[in-house]
């Protein structure tokens, strides 16, 4: 028998989850307030629309902010902790051990600085996906292979034309990593930051809703926040493969190139 | 090629010379002081001609070639390149191959080749008619498209060559351009190497360990100690040009390999 595609795998596995979701609670083996099935969520979901888009509003706004805030700083400090060596041996050791500090436990200050609204969701989960940013641009910056270096100094490269036509397209990849985690920080950031104090956005109903025992509506709103953050996985993903076009051929292309280029000659060398 | 002695010499075969080095020195800074690297060497390169340096591992023989490129500075002593000092890279008058083809995966076959013209702003359709040309001259036609990770090793350092004639250097140096490659690709890489040489006429100075390599391909070896590195002999190659596999099962091929061999042998 030949296996199945793992695209296949993929979606039957979706899709036995779904009806888990949807028949499991109706057969009682979980009581539905622990678990309401599928229908009633998107039930739910559908009912009160104008809710949920409005809150998805509050938080996709939010998120987006707080992603020109963490990829913006992020590239900029880390470009110059990866660039310059005094700024590297100072701080990067202190930025790598803030990274392991739960930042959550800053959010109360930022509602006393910011208040409930709005900027205080941005500052914080910047602030959250700004590290990961920070430092793969560092990361990407300190490993370019020297060569490169050399051989565009030798071609005669100024040091503009050394940072634009080296340095930036040679850091891509790693600072493309760091964007994707960077950004799915913030979204996680912006609903963590919403469900501890806030008066809008998705994260709000998950609370509102746990604290009046209504599931189905909180479970709606995990949906939503599943389906921004699918949205926003592919979004990444298609930016990055467009982006790093030799990258992504490198790793897919060896397999490709061997059965479809036969026909083409090598020179006796090759 | 002689040992330049004095200034006065040194300028009276400048004119003829494309690359003249005059006792330079090169110290490192080491944890407990200075670690000399290169000392007192002096040697001069007809234009046109095909000179190897060879030497152990370490000797400082790539040091050397990156100070003639303007890459690295030397601690003493002076360089010129077709009778000018040669402080910073200048492509227009020296082209470098390195080891690693070090080509940018980024981009395709021809940009990597323009990369040089692009940085001096050549315009686009004359970078293409340049770069073209280059790709036929080492011989890939049909690969301008490709992306370096499609590319064999010895694919590779065709066009870091063909990148490095593209600018029209009078000289070109070479840093253990084959090193990376299988022997058969190495053997076939530096046939093509002396046919390209043959029809562009450039100076070449060309650093390797391999002692075949270095009778097979020169004009003039430069024998270099293991460090810190001086030059211990000069040894002009009488073989007749062009070159052939078969000269290497030849009696003077191996006198003169055998040689090589024995300065080295005794410096280390």
């Amino acid at each position: 028998m030949r296996r199945p595609a793992p695209s296949t795998v993929r979606w039957a596995m979706l899709i036995v989850l779904l009806a888990l979701w949807e028949f499991v609670p109706v057969t009682g083996l979980v009581p539905e307030l622990l678990l309401p099935p599928l229908s009633r969520t998107l039930a739910v979901l559908w009912l009160d629309r104008q809710v949920y888009l409005a809150a998805l509003l509050v938080t996709l706004y939010e998120v987006v902010l707080s992603m020109l805030i963490a990829c913006g700083l992020g590239i900029l400090a880390g470009a110059l902790v990866g660039g310059v060596t005094l700024l590297r041996t100072l701080l990067l050791p202190v930025f790598s051990s803030l990274y392991a500090v739960p930042i959550v436990i800053l959010y109360p200050i930022f509602t006393a600085w910011f208040g409930i609204g709005p900027e205080s969701k941005i500052a914080f989960a910047g602030i959250y996906g700004f590290f990961p940013v920070m430092l793969s641009t560092a990361a990407g910056i300190r490993t370019i292979d020297p060569q490169f270096v050399l051989a565009a100094r030798s071609m005669g490269a100024t040091l503009p034309q050394l940072i634009t036509r080296v340095i930036i397209p040679a850091s891509l990849p790693t600072v493309f990593a760091g964007l994707r985690l960077g950004g799915a920080l913030t979204i996680i950031g912006v609903v963590v930051a919403e469900m501890l104090t806030a008066s809008a956005g998705i994260g709000y109903l998950v609370t509102l809703n746990r604290t009046i025992l209504d599931s189905p509506r909180v479970f709606a709103a995990i949906l939503a926040i599943l389906v921004l953050s699918i949205a926003y996985y592919m979004l990444a993903r298609a930016l990055e493969s467009r982006m790093v076009v030799w990258q992504s051929a490198g790793r897919q292309g060896r397999a490709a190139s061997a059965d479809r280029r036969p026909a083409v000659p090598a020179p006796a060398a090759a | 090629m002689q040992h330049v002695a004095n200034l006065s010499e040194l300028r009276a075969s400048a004119g003829e010379a494309a690359i003249v080095v005059d006792r330079l020195t090169h110290v490192y800074a080491g944890p407990e002081g200075g670690v000399p690297a290169l000392v007192d060497i002096s040697l001069s390169v007809g234009k046109g001609r095909f000179v190897v340096i060879v030497g152990p591992s370490g000797c400082g023989k790539t040091s050397l070639l990156m100070m003639m490129a303007g890459l690295r500075r030397q601690s003493e002593g002076t360089i010129l390149c077709h009778g000018r000092p040669i402080p910073d890279p200048d492509p227009k008058r020296v082209g470098v191959i390195f080891q690693e083809a070090s080509l940018f995966p980024w981009l395709t076959t021809l940009d990597n080749i323009e990369f040089p013209l692009s940085l001096r702003g050549t315009p686009r359709e004359e970078r293409r008619r340049r770069s073209r040309a280059m790709l036929s001259l080492v011989g890939l036609e049909g690969f301008g498209e490709r992306y370096p990770h499609e590319l064999s090793g010895g694919m590779k350092q065709r066009v870091s060559i063909a990148r490095g004639l593209v600018q029209d250097p009078p000289v070109l140096l070479m840093d253990e351009p084959f090193a990376a490659l299988d022997e058969q690709t190495r053997m076939t890489m530096g046939h093509e190497l002396l046919r390209i040489w043959s029809t562009t006429r450039k100076t070449v100075v060309f650093v390797t360990h391999s002692l075949t390599e270095a009778v097979y391909l020169a004009d003039e070896v430069l024998v270099m100690s293991a460090r810190p590195g001086r030059i211990i002999d000069h040894i002009e190659v009488t073989l007749p040009r062009p070159r052939t596999y078969e000269m290497m099962a030849t009696d003077v091929f191996g006198r003169l390999r055998d040689r090589i061999w024995q300065q080295i042998r005794k410096s280390a």
